[in-house]
């Protein structure tokens, strides 16, 4: 993976109104045959306490046990399982992300860009926070800070060997 | 009667100020419990509803500012002293300026900030300056000083209107009392 040209976000919500955030180090593996994609894996490892939301004082809170719990969970993960074409260059990632202790299945829809000596993978998928106990206790209710959270990202690959 | 005269204030101009007193003694009253609230979803919305009743006050007083510039100012009572005059100048004119002030210095702590915010979930509200903590910190410090002093003000603008009623008995209280038309 190229990290000047890979992006890792997640958008949450506060008042209704999108609050941006980042990892800013992840790195993500990918064994893939745009023609075959039944053969391939996508492995994603991110850097959990590199995240990062524009703000400092949410910077600090975001560190704590109600939401991230750096301490505890200081890296996520994304396993495939599956991956299969859409249509065009459009494929789903099927597999298991692993944050904050919890796994749960996700499909995760991709577009696939060859460029030269690799390609730009570029997707998003919605998740809900709750399901991985981000934001517990009386964060847990989604009026202020809401339920679903948005992750985009942008990979750009290099051939590797 | 919408227009001021001479010795009396219009309509508009009336529910400019009595509509204002009330944004205005909620905001310093949410203000207050924003910044002594322990870190929870119930400060973010003491936050929010501060930050959305303070835009709307900025936009009410330029707008009753326009309107009392567009008006005549009803004359301050005969047989005032000298320094009356002017204490009820200045501490109007402090009004006015801290209206004004109190918004923009708010305004100045959320850009600096960074914190994504719509007025009442509606209406986006635009950086004045780039994120910094530096001047988000200054700005917050400021924007306390000043309620501070507005709160000073305010308590000397209703003792005066209290002392023109009860002590000095003329008109300066009753004739902005929303029931009465003249």
């Amino acid at each position: 993976m190229d990290p000047a040209g890979s992006k890792l976000e997640f958008i949450a919500t506060f008042e209704k109104t999108a609050a941006p955030g980042e990892f800013r180090e992840f790195d993500a593996r990918l064994r893939f045959d745009p023609d075959k994609p039944a053969g391939s894996r996508l492995d994603v490892t991110v850097k959990v306490t590199s995240a990062d939301m524009n703000v400092a004082d949410v910077n600090k809170e975001i560190r704590g046990k109600d939401w991230f719990d750096y301490a505890a969970f200081p890296r996520a993960e994304f396993r495939s399982t599956e991956l299969r074409r859409i249509e065009g260059n459009r494929y789903v990632a099927r597999g298991t992300l692993l944050l904050k202790g919890v796994k749960q299945l996700v499909e995760v829809p991709f577009s696939w860009t060859p460029s030269a000596g690799g390609a730009v993978m570029e997707g998003e998928v919605t998740v809900k926070r709750g399901a991985f106990a981000i934001g517990t206790g009386e964060w847990a209710e989604s009026d202020v800070i809401g339920a679903d959270v948005k992750v985009k990202f942008k990979v750009k690959l290099r051939k590797a060997g | 009667m919408l227009r001021n005269t001479a010795d009396s204030w219009g309509a508009p101009a009336k529910l400019f100020h009595w509509l204002m007193a009330a944004l205005i003694l909620a905001q310093i009253a949410l203000g207050l419990m924003a910044a002594g609230w322990r870190v929870s979803p119930a400060k973010l919305e003491l936050f929010f509803w501060h930050k959305s009743t303070g835009t709307l006050i900025l936009a009410l007083v330029a707008l009753r500012l326009l309107w009392r510039l567009a008006n005549p100012t009803p004359l301050l009572p005969p047989g005032m002293a000298a320094w009356e005059r002017a204490a009820a100048r200045l501490s109007h004119l402090l009004l006015y300026a801290l209206m004004i002030a109190l918004p923009v210095t708010g305004w100045i702590v959320n850009s600096a900030s960074n914190v994504p915010f719509r007025i009442f979930w509606l209406i986006p509200l635009p950086a004045i300056v780039a994120p910094d903590e530096p001047t988000a910190d200054l700005a917050a410090g400021v924007h306390g000083g000043l309620a501070a002093l507005l709160a000073l003000v305010l308590v000397a603008h209703i003792a005066a209107a209290l002392r023109h009623h009860f002590v000095k008995r003329n008109t300066v209280l009753t004739r902005m009392l929303p029931w009465r038309t003249s």
